[in-house]
């Protein structure tokens, strides 16, 4: 089921105003380039960071206007400050990822945004039994989002991924349709 | 080093249990129909008992024969009783499983045939980061062979894996070049 297809283009959190998820474009270049080019936000990512607007084009272009599922986190503004996406990784599991530009780290942004699409997820694909999350054991503002969220620890898988020619110990969340939202 | 004149040697353990690895034949077929037409072994397998030596036999060619990494475990009169493998994950995993004739359960020869793939399969794919392994939360037995040889349980996978039409949770363990053997 192609969410893009058969959900409202918007997602506004509860209580309203905070923020909101909609699909991501073209003219979200900028907006995108501010956590894409910042090393701190790269960290943990799979990517390094973005060094020219063209690069940034190119990269929505291919990889984020063609994903089955992502989303812009926006504030009232309707500007993006990160975005959020679920992957498959077979059909009853996905996989959950979100990047945050660095100045809006810390103010509980990125946890209501895997709330909503967590809670959103689960309704709109009733085949998936589990939502799951790799963080690097490093990574523990994201292992926080998580735990926030409800997501349960189910244990640290070591030397799990090659990241940026490192192999590191990397953290399995997951989220069922049965688990409870903190 | 060169795989191919490993995969011709037996591998043999150390007295207390004299079981050996050697690769797998066609001439194995009536040995491999003892334990894979047993509802008892394939209980946790991802298969179904085979029912016609004919199905034996295409297993064998299509699945046993082209394995990158498959073995016999054999006693002392060189006869299969089950076979154990390793099978690429990706790059840096290879993920070990292992089936043995109930007859032999409760005898410490899976045990034995882990300890020796445990101790041997690193010198042999030296790009192999992580060994690991994943175990229904019901299969007692085959964690008790795990955890006896130094595997680390590092955790429950909720809602994991598909087995037989249910959705089940299982344990991944995990073995790295620098862990100790017990």
């Amino acid at each position: 089921m192609d969410l893009n297809e058969t959900q409202p283009a918007v997602v506004v959190s509860s209580p309203p105003g905070r923020i909101s998820l909609r699909p991501m474009t073209l003219s979200d270049v900028d907006d995108y380039m501010v956590w894409a080019t910042d090393a701190e936000v790269a960290r943990f990512c799979s990517w390094e960071p973005c060094t020219s607007r063209e690069e940034a084009i190119k990269y929505i272009t291919d990889s984020v206007l063609t994903h089955p599922w992502l989303r812009a986190i926006c504030l009232e503004d309707d500007r993006p400050i990160g975005y959020i996406l679920i992957m498959p990784v077979d059909k009853i599991r996905k996989e959950i990822g979100y990047v945050l530009a660095r100045k809006y780290w810390g103010k509980g942004f990125a946890t209501e945004a895997v709330r909503l699409v967590t809670a959103e997820v689960f309704k709109a694909m009733p085949e998936v039994e589990r939502l799951e999350a790799l963080v690097d054991v490093d990574n523990v503002g994201s292992q926080r989002v998580l735990e926030k969220v409800g997501f349960t620890r189910e244990g640290v898988m070591r030397k799990f991924i090659v990241m940026k020619g490192s192999v590191r110990d990397m953290v399995m969340f997951s989220f069922l349709p049965t688990d409870p939202f903190k | 080093m060169d795989i191919d004149s490993c995969t011709r040697k037996a591998v043999s353990s150390s007295p207390s249990e004299k079981i050996h690895l050697r690769p797998m034949t066609l001439s194995d077929i009536d040995d491999f129909m003892v334990w894979a037409t047993d509802i008892n072994v394939t209980r946790f397998c991802t298969w179904e008992p085979y029912t016609s030596q004919e199905a034996g036999i295409g297993y064998i060619n299509s699945f046993v024969l082209p394995h990158p990494w498959l073995r016999a475990i054999c006693l002392d009169d060189d006869r299969a009783i089950g076979s154990i493998s390793v099978t690429p994950v990706d790059s840096i995993r290879g993920e070990i499983g292992y089936v043995i004739g109930s007859k032999y359960w409760g005898k410490g020869i899976a045990t034995e045939a882990v300890r020796l793939v445990a101790a041997e399969i690193f010198k042999e794919k030296p790009e192999m980061e992580r060994l690991e392994a994943l175990v229904d939360v019901d299969n007692i037995g085959s964690q008790k062979v795990l955890e006896k040889v130094g595997f680390v349980r590092e955790g429950v996978m909720r809602k994991f894996m598909c087995l037989k039409g249910n959705v089940r949770d299982m344990v991944m363990f995990s073995f790295l070049p620098s862990d100790s053997l017990l």
